[in-house]
Parts: structure tokens; C-alpha cells; sequence
């Protein structure tokens, strides 16, 4: 499938913005061509440049909330593994989640030579399915922008609950300040009202992501300026 | 003719004397011979030398008696030094990502040769119940329905555990599938169900089909999680 062709059929799998808290339909629509779903989540539809985008956001969690050999990551909206593949050789084991059954059937087919990796489909908004105080690292990047503001803190809530005591996460989600967060927010201006699609990216604050993760209970909360003119905040779980 | 004990016990104790008297006057006889040939320190010597092995031999005894309090020493500090690590594993992330299962999942079975998972096959399917997530009863029921996009029939279908191979059901209505996708004549009643052991561990899972009584190819394939069973 060429990239134009993907692109068409993603907007054909597009539902609309009134079901923007459908979250399993809207993406497990989106899921059902393996291109379509990387587009949806990446960007791209080529392996090479999934993996190269991979190492940006790799790099990124290093810098912010460093990488460990023995930690048990998380991610939250993981969708076809594009961070975790690469992720699941730097750390003791990764789990991904997302709400869509879809997404995860193309991410197990890109894990099926990453045996430290599993993959949960979470029934709804929130993290039930797991238990309290089991991750080193919780992260989630590159899915806020598709969530409605109470679900985002829903799962900065939930992350501190699954997190271990002194464990670290780290959310992240574009401004309008910065030159690709005024480009995103053009583009979906450009949409005709009643076409505006479910999936459609919305912004963040960085008093908005602070105010998230201080109302949840983290410490040691900071709000990062990132190259690709991304936002992210990230914090500890208080010691017990 | 049966004999007197009495006589016989006497007889018997009559002879043990002469063999005690006979021994005690070969000692004193060699002492003569000693003390004749002017050898008095010679038989001396020869006790010394009973005594000293006697002693030695205690010194040995002592001596392993020794090692062994040595050995029980080390083992006793080895035991401290085990103690002192079990506590820092415990403390450590493995030993938490082993709780997170419950206990210590074990490695994952070799899968026996005969049963690798499948070759990937291209299917339309759909699992009502998700095989992602973390397994927590003793077996799971999985459902759904699956067509290959290549056509033909699909003849069978089955869950594959590491090599271990759980037969399914074929043949169940799926009216909303049909509806949604059309008539499907090679697989007019879509559905399916599969119920496999999910002992606690790590596993290798893959969904089967059998395409037209020939190859099976598979579905999906993951890898999952089983906790152990609460007690």
C-alpha cells in the first residue's frame, strides 16, 4: 500500500468527533489494515522509519526519566509497539496497553521475536488491569492529544497507582507555542465542521500536564520543552 | 546322644584358660628373650611406639574434628552472606516483577520440536475475547471468528502453548459478522472457540487454522503471561 493510499483509507476508517470517547471503536477501525494503523499512530507506514522515530522518543526517555536495564516499563497506549519494540532490549520486561484489540493484534506480530514483552487490551479509560506498585516506568507518548482532558488525568492517576514507590513517569502532548503544535492545530482546523474526525489531535498546557500530575500525588514534577516541540511532564511516585 | 552344657561349658572354659595361660607365657617368655639379648628398651620402644601411633591418631581426630567446625563456620557465613542477598533480591526489581505474577513465573517449557507454532497465515478475524491480557484462571476460553483472505474453508482450529495444542470448535454463528462483510460460502458459519490451559508462567500462544484439511497456518500468535492460581 503506498503512503497516499494509506492515507485515504484512514480517512475512510476515521469516525466522528462525537465519538471521540468511543476510544476501542474509533481505534480499532483505524486498526485494521497494518498500514493504516501505523499511520494512525506514527505517522509512517515503513518499518525503517518507525524504528528511527522509535530511537527519538528512546532518547527522549533517557534524557527525561532514564532507562534501566531492570526496569518494568509500562506504556499506555502502546498501539502497533513502535516505542516498545526498541524499548523491550534496553529493560527487564515491557508491557504494552492500549484500549484497542486491533492495534495490539499488529503489535504482537512486530514483537514475535521479543519474548520480554506482553500486551494487554484495556477494557476502557484507566489501568484496572493491572495491580498497584509494579512498574519501574510508566510512560505515554504520542496519545494525549487524542483523549479528552478528564482522561488524560485519568491515567496520570492510574499511573501513580501502578507505579512502585520512587518509580518514575512521563506523559507528553504537543503545545500550540511551538511551531509543530501551531501546524498541528491548523491542520485540524482545516477540517469542515462536521467532518472533524474522532481521532482529531488536541493540545496541551504545560500548566495543564503540571497540574495533572501534582493533583495526582507525584513529586519531583517537571515540565520539559522538547526538540520536536513536544511537551512532557514528568514525576517520581512519593517514597512510602 | 545329646551332650551335658555343663560339661561342655566347662570343657570350653577349661580350654580358653590354657590358651590364656599358654598367651601369657609366650609374653613373658619374649620378655625373657629381651631381657636376655639385653633389649629391655627395645620392647619399651615398641610400646612407646603404640602409644605415640595412639596418639597421633587422637591428634587426627582432633584435627578433622577441627575442619569440620571450620566448614560448619563458613557454611554458617555463607548462610548470613545468602541471607543478606535473598533480602536485596527481594528488594529488587526481578523479585518484584516476579510477585507482579505472584510467584517466580518459570522459564518457559522448550517446545517440542513437532509442534512449532504455524507459519503466518493472512486472515479476517476477530476475538470477542481478547487474548491480551494477563491470564489468571487455570484455563481460557477463546472465541471468535476467522476466514483466510486467500479464500478456501477453514477445517480446523486451535490454540498452540508452547508446543502443547489444544483442539477448537468450528462452525459457530456469527449472523453479525455475515451481515457486515457478506455471505462468506467457504465459511458460512465463521466462529470459533478454543479453550487452553494457561499454567503460570511466560508462554509462546499462537491461534491456528487449518486451511482445507491441509496446512495450519497461524492467526496470531503472542506472548502472554499467566499468573499463578490463587490458593
Amino acid at each position: 500500500m503506498s503512503l497516499e493510499e494509506a492515507h485515504d483509507r484512514w480517512q475512510e476508517s476515521a469516525s466522528a468527533l462525537g465519538e471521540r470517547s468511543a476510544y476501542k471503536k474509533v481505534w480499532d477501525r483505524q486498526a485494521r489494515e497494518f498500514d493504516v494503523a501505523a499511520l494512525a499512530v506514527g505517522g509512517f507506514i515503513d518499518e525503517e522509519t518507525l524504528d528511527q522515530r522509535a530511537q527519538g522518543t528512546l532518547e527522549t526517555l533517557r534524557q527525561k526519566v532514564g532507562l534501566n536495564r531492570e526496569d518494568v516499563i509500562l506504556e499506555i497506549g502502546c498501539g502497533i509497539a513502535r516505542v516498545g519494540k526498541p524499548l523491550s532490549r534496553l529493560c527487564l520486561h515491557w508491557f504494552g496497553s492500549d484500549i484497542s484489540g486491533g492495534m495490539l493484534g499488529h503489535a504482537a506480530r512486530r514483537l514475535k521475536d521479543c519474548p520480554n514483552t506482553t500486551l494487554v487490551e484495556l477494557a476502557t479509560v484507566g489501568l484496572q488491569e493491572f495491580p498497584r506498585d509494579a512498574f519501574d516506568l510508566v510512560y505515554c507518548t504520542v496519545v494525549f492529544m487524542h483523549l479528552f482532558e478528564w482522561d488524560r488525568y485519568r491515567y496520570v492517576e492510574e499511573a501513580l497507582r501502578v507505579l512502585r514507590p520512587g518509580g518514575r513517569a512521563y506523559f507528553d502532548n504537543f503545545p500550540l507555542d511551538s511551531d509543530h503544535g501551531w501546524q498541528v492545530f491548523t491542520q485540524g482546523g482545516r477540517y469542515p465542521l462536521d467532518r472533524r474526525p474522532a481521532h482529531l489531535s488536541m493540545s496541551s498546557s504545560r500548566e495543564e500536564l503540571r497540574t495533572y500530575l501534582t493533583q495526582a500525588g507525584f513529586a519531583d514534577v517537571v515540565v520539559h520543552d522538547l526538540p520536536n516541540g513536544l511537551i512532557a511532564a514528568t514525576g517520581r511516585k512519593p517514597d512510602e | 546322644m545329646s551332650e551335658d552344657p555343663n560339661a561342655r561349658a566347662a570343657a570350653l572354659q577349661a580350654e580358653l584358660d590354657a590358651v590364656k595361660r599358654r598367651e601369657a607365657e609366650f609374653r613373658a617368655k619374649m620378655v625373657h628373650e629381651f631381657l636376655d639379648r639385653g633389649e629391655r628398651n627395645t620392647y619399651l620402644h615398641s610400646l612407646r611406639e603404640e602409644r605415640a601411633a595412639l596418639v597421633k591418631r587422637g591428634q587426627e581426630a582432633s584435627a578433622d574434628l577441627e575442619v569440620l567446625t571450620r566448614k560448619l563456620e563458613a557454611a554458617g557465613r555463607k548462610a548470613e552472606a545468602l541471607q543478606s542477598e535473598l533480602a536485596a533480591i527481594k528488594g529488587s526489581v526481578a523479585w518484584r516483577l516476579a510477585r507482579f505474577f505472584g510467584s517466580a513465573p518459570p522459564p518457559a517449557p522448550a517446545r517440542p520440536a513437532e509442534h512449532p507454532p504455524a507459519a503466518g497465515g493472512v486472515f479476517t478475524y476477530y476475538f470477542h475475547t481478547s487474548p491480551f491480557r494477563l491470564y489468571r484462571d487455570a484455563t481460557f476460553t477463546l472465541r471468535g471468528w476467522a476466514w483466510p483472505e486467500g479464500g478456501g474453508s477453514v477445517t480446523g482450529v486451535r490454540a498452540n502453548l508452547d508446543g502443547r495444542l489444544f483442539s477448537g470448535r468450528l462452525g459457530l454463528e456469527e449472523p453479525e459478522v455475515i451481515a457486515r462483510y457478506g455471505p462468506q460460502p467457504a465459511n458460512p458459519k465463521p466462529g470459533f472457540e478454543i479453550t487452553f490451559e494457561t499454567p503460570p508462567g511466560r508462554h509462546l500462544l499462537s491461534i491456528e487454522a487449518q486451511v482445507a484439511n491441509a496446512e495450519w497456518q497461524t492467526i496470531m500468535g503472542t506472548s502472554i503471561w499467566c499468573e499463578p492460581l490463587d490458593p
